[in-house]
């Protein structure tokens, strides 16, 4: 692979120093050829081969794929689902609400972090918002389930305080399901808003006061509009993992909780039916990968618009920023 | 561009007018920061305090005890699954630190290059690919390389797991260690050259531990996200090979007992353990060769 | 800085790395990497040697974990139906790793026939003169070439008294009493057929048909039940335990299990239903290609040692099916033995599942069932 792209460096000898770099940027992107050959064959090739058996069909009872007739008829068949698609929404739902709710949650925190906490300070706070994260999901999960039970010892307070009549009805509900996917998604959404708005030229906003703006303005023209990416990247880490999850909506929510991801595991665990599956999986990571790229175009055009109005507030300090 | 100094003399100056306001602005989220904090760790707290348990279930309390910590540490079942979560999470981490490193060095130095693009683009779909679709398509994909075609190292459970967590964790190693090297300053380089060091001197001797944070930091991003991995990994491995998380997802499912919460707690005090020895040890060193500290610092942001 | 979408996935987020403390938590990260790897045990070293070493496939807590550690190395893997476990079987084609898999009697037939199962070698296996020979020599494995029995059990209920007051005896009842009395509170086990099962029994179709008028009718009854469904729940003994469900479909030993972890054991009533229940008998196999067949006969054998077995028993709540063991939990006093052993006539009214050519459409009715109750 390296091969064609040596040849092509017969290197103009202009001066010493500067040869050397090109010859060495020349020669670096062969640095990616491990990963890229990586990629190919666990990740290209196996999706290839999904694709291939979606177009295949489910043959016997214990065979799992058949290729012998290709069609595009398990697509009908996912499209065709009603089943696929109600719970389709529902995880999309859960997912949007629940990135969304993550995100109310999370920006004030990162906020706090990044401008209210003392630098040394902050570095402790950060490593307290990660230590459980150092503890598996799944335990997390079951530690909100053991306190939310309904004879649970939340339960049994608010009912001792008075606050409850009989038992706490939370688990195995849509709000149980909510939580935990906001619990457990939320440092991935504090950490980079965290890290844009640490990165943030704070003088932006002291000027924006300087010219009359309040805090409020300040916010919505200054902070809000440079901390776009850090949300974006923190709503994307928090929803296409979201869209595929099924294991924490499952102990808090029960029936409530069941999600595409599911479905498409029904269909290679209890099905067998690897067409199918591979149909599923293949539209859900279409549908993904559509949602992402969309909306990144959102995002960049509301940063752009945003940027534009900031322009006209503090033309001087958009200079001085670069 | 702007640093840290900026930013801490702004402090100094005061705001006249509207300090009610920020004052209670800023009371407001200390209580929603320190609020955040309780909820993040709660569940763990609970978790923690019934991993004492003395029952049978996990969820049912019936007085202290600390047989579940001795159960913990004394039952094969238990540590296997934990040993090979260990295995699998070092591996995925070295694989990917490795493979990341190398692409994040020649994304962001390598600019005619047709074909990077494309890779970045790539990483890109690894990233938004949910984990279910991974699992689906490696599973078969795995079974055709084992067994059709006669490599039998992947029939083995740790390797399939090394590759399957590695898959994400590269991609991420990829982006932080791209972010990293163009963050770098390259006259550092260039001096390296105008001493007469040859590419390879350069690479090692300048690039390669001005970029280790970056490899390390991903490496660790690796390891805990393997140590996470549930879809995948059920959906993957074979035989001896069950890691913790499904080890753990088959309890929830049938029973759970106690000795998992204490396991768990172990789990939890032997990371803060190991990064409070580390955090000292690089405390200590960073005091004897001060410079190199403020040099770093000064190259960042 | 290209404009790509990932852009703004990712490297925002991980300018983070580009700070001192990162740099620190990376350093931290390989000093941990490091002392993990030396923690990690070596167990393909240590499991290698003696051939008191197998990998069990089975049902969660489906073996008293002492019983394992007397015998020697147990590594257990679990799954939640025997169709995880044939797709884990035949994705893996001989390479899975398990030596010993626990599939249930319906099952055995295919599982023959495509080649997942080995044959047993009897001269092995002395002690399976202990077996009662009313569960050996089944029409699913004629000569018990391939399976021995290792428990069997029944689907059934129970239902919280103090909130469902009334007495229920039958099918009909239950799902009466789902759509009432425990509307919202009710769990089925995660089990396609024996959700199915519940229903045909309830209105006297036949467990096993593959009428499509049948299938409809249960497919429009279910997605009607489904608001009613809380959760699905095979193994549902630390809910009942806690008084989480009003009304569990549950199989017998688990039940039990809740029954016996209960502070009040009369508070839930156990119900084998009128018109029948749906009986499994789970089964020792050895899946083809297993690399210690030595040690899985001689596991196998082991546990159908009386001693061994009756502590099965015990811990496990289901019928280990040795001549005598009845007698034996009742000379010990074991509780609820009526959850455990039947009286002829219940056996008489049990009714064994069978895979048909309607699988496919009970698991997209499953789908259904699981749609409707989000």
């Amino acid at each position: 692979m390296s091969h064609p792209i040596a040849i092509e460096v017969p290197p103009p000898p202009l001066e010493r120093r500067r040869r050397g770099t090109k010859k060495f940027r020349w020669r670096i992107s062969t640095l990616a050829a491990p990963i890229a050959a990586y990629l190919f064959l666990f990740f290209i090739v196996p999706f290839g081969v999904i694709l291939w058996y979606s177009f295949g069909f489910k043959p016997s009872l214990y065979g799992t794929h058949d290729n012998s007739v290709l069609s595009f008829d398990r697509y009908a068949e996912v499209f065709g689902n009603a089943d696929f698609f109600a719970i389709f929404g529902k995880t999309l739902w859960i997912s949007i609400f629940g990135a969304a709710v993550t995100l109310l949650i999370a920006y004030p925190v990162a906020y706090w972090m990044a401008k209210i906490l003392t630098p040394r300070s902050r570095n402790i706070v950060l490593v307290l918002v990660l230590i459980p994260y150092w503890t598996n999901f799944l335990i997390r999960t079951l530690g909100w389930q053991i306190a939310l039970n309904q004879n649970g010892f939340i339960s049994r307070i608010l009912q001792d305080l008075g606050l409850l009549n009989g038992p706490l009805e939370f688990l195995y509900t849509n709000q149980a399901v909510q939580l935990g996917v906001v619990y457990n998604y939320l440092p991935l959404m504090i950490l980079p808003i965290y890290v844009t708005l640490e990165q943030l030229d704070w003088r932006l906003l002291e000027a924006n006061s300087d010219l009359g703006g309040n805090a409020i303005s300040g916010f919505l023209r200054v902070t809000l509009p440079l901390s776009m990416p850090g949300i974006g990247a923190g709503l994307m880490l928090v929803f296409v993992p979201l869209m595929g999850d099924y294991i924490t909506p499952e102990i808090l929510g029960g029936t409530k909780g069941t999600m595409v991801g599911q479905l498409v595991a029904s269909q290679f665990k209890t099905a067998q039916n690897w067409a199918l599956g591979s149909a599923m999986a293949i539209t859900l990571m279409l549908f993904i990968l559509a949602v992402v790229v969309v909306s990144t175009w959102i995002l960049r055009l509301g940063v752009r618009i945003a940027k534009r109005a900031n322009r006209i507030v503090l033309p001087e300090l958009v200079i001085e920023g670069k | 561009m702007t640093t840290v100094g900026i930013e801490s003399s702004q402090s100094g100056i005061p705001t006249q007018e509207r300090r009610a306001p920020v004052k209670a602005g800023k009371v407001a989220l200390w209580i929603w920061g320190i609020i955040g904090l309780l909820f993040l760790f709660f569940p763990v707290l609970v978790i923690i305090a019934y991993s004492f348990n003395s029952g049978n279930n996990l969820q049912i309390w019936e007085g202290f005890s600390l047989q579940p910590y001795l159960n913990a540490i004394s039952r094969p079942d238990l540590l296997a699954p934990v040993g090979v979560s260990f295995r699998a999470a070092t591996g995925s981490a070295l694989l990917s630190a490795i493979l990341g490193t190398f692409a994040g060095i020649a994304l962001a130095r390598s600019q005619k290059s047709r074909w990077l693009p494309a890779l970045v683009g790539l990483l890109g779909l690894v990233m938004v690919t949910p984990e279910i679709v991974n699992a689906v398509s490696l599973l078969p994909w795995f079974v055709t390389l084992g067994k059709d075609m006669g490599f039998v190292i992947f029939n083995d459970g740790i390797v399939r797991l090394v590759v399957g967590h590695s898959l994400f964790s590269s991609a991420v190693v990829t982006f932080v260690v791209r972010a990293r090297v163009a963050g770098l300053n390259p006259q550092l380089e260039e001096a390296a050259a105008d001493l007469g060091a040859n590419p390879l001197r350069r690479f090692i001797d300048v690039t390669l531990p001005l970029i280790a944070p970056a490899a390390v930091s991903g490496a660790l991003l690796s390891f805990t996200l393997s140590l996470d991995n549930t879809v995948l990994s059920s959906f993957i491995s074979v035989a001896n090979s069950n890691s913790w998380p499904v080890y753990v997802w088959a309890s929830v499912k049938s029973t759970l007992r106690p000795e998992i919460a204490a396991m768990s707690t172990l789990l939890l005090l032997f990371t803060i353990l190991v990064l409070v020895i580390v955090a000292l040890v690089l405390v200590r060193a960073s005091k004897r060769t001060g410079g190199d500290d403020a040099n770093l610092s000064s190259m960042l942001g | 800085m290209e404009n790509r979408p990932i852009r703004m996935l990712v490297p925002e987020a991980l300018k983070a790395s580009i700070t001192r403390r990162t740099a620190l938590s990376a350093a931290l990260g390989t000093a941990a990497l490091g002392v993990l790897a030396a923690c990690s045990p070596s167990g393909s070293a240590a499991s290698g040697s003696a051939n008191k070493s197998i990998n069990l496939y089975t049902w969660g807590a489906y073996d008293d974990p002492e019983v394992l550690s007397d015998w020697g190395q147990v590594t257990l893997g679990s799954y939640d139906s025997n169709e995880e476990l044939i797709a884990k079987l035949v994705a893996a084609s001989g390479t899975s790793g398990y030596d010993i898999v626990v599939p249930t009697h319906q099952f055995i037939p295919q599982m023959v026939e495509a080649g997942l199962l080995e044959e047993l070698d009897h001269s092995l296996l002395p002690n399976m003169s202990n077996l009662d020979p009313n569960y050996m020599d089944a029409s699913y494995d004629k000569g018990n070439k391939y399976s021995m029995p290792k428990a069997w059990g029944t689907t059934g209920y129970v239902y919280d008294t103090t909130v469902i007051t009334r007495e229920l005896t039958s099918w009909a009842d239950f799902w009466d009493a789902a759509a009432n009395e425990a509307s919202g509170k009710t769990s089925l086990v995660a089990d396609m057929n024996e959700i199915a099962g519940a229903y045909f029994l309830a209105n006297g179709i036949p467990t096993n048909t593959t009428d499509a008028a049948h299938l409809d009718s249960y497919k429009t009854f279910i997605t009607g039940v489904a608001k009613h469904i809380q959760a699905f729940e095979s193994y549902n003994s630390t809910t009942i335990a806690q008084n989480g469900r009003v009304l569990a479909q549950g199989w017998n030993g688990d039940a039990r299990r809740g029954l016996l972890d209960n502070s009040d054991q009369s508070r839930y009533k156990w119900v084998l239903p009128s018109e029948g229940s749906t009986l499994f008998q789970d089964n020792w196999c050895i899946p083809t290609g297993a690399p210690n067949p030595q040690g899985a006969h001689d596991f196998i054998n082991y546990v159908l040692d009386p001693a061994v077995s009756f502590r099965e028993l015990e811990y496990i709540g289901y019928n280990t099916a040795l001549t005598g063991i009845q007698e034996k939990a009742e000379a010990a006093n074991l509780e609820l033995l009526d959850m455990i052993f039947f009286t002829q006539d219940q056996v008489d009214n049990f009714q064994r599942l069978e895979i048909t050519s309607a699988n496919e459409q009970l698991l997209a009715i499953f789908n259904s069932l699981q749609a409707a109750a989000g």
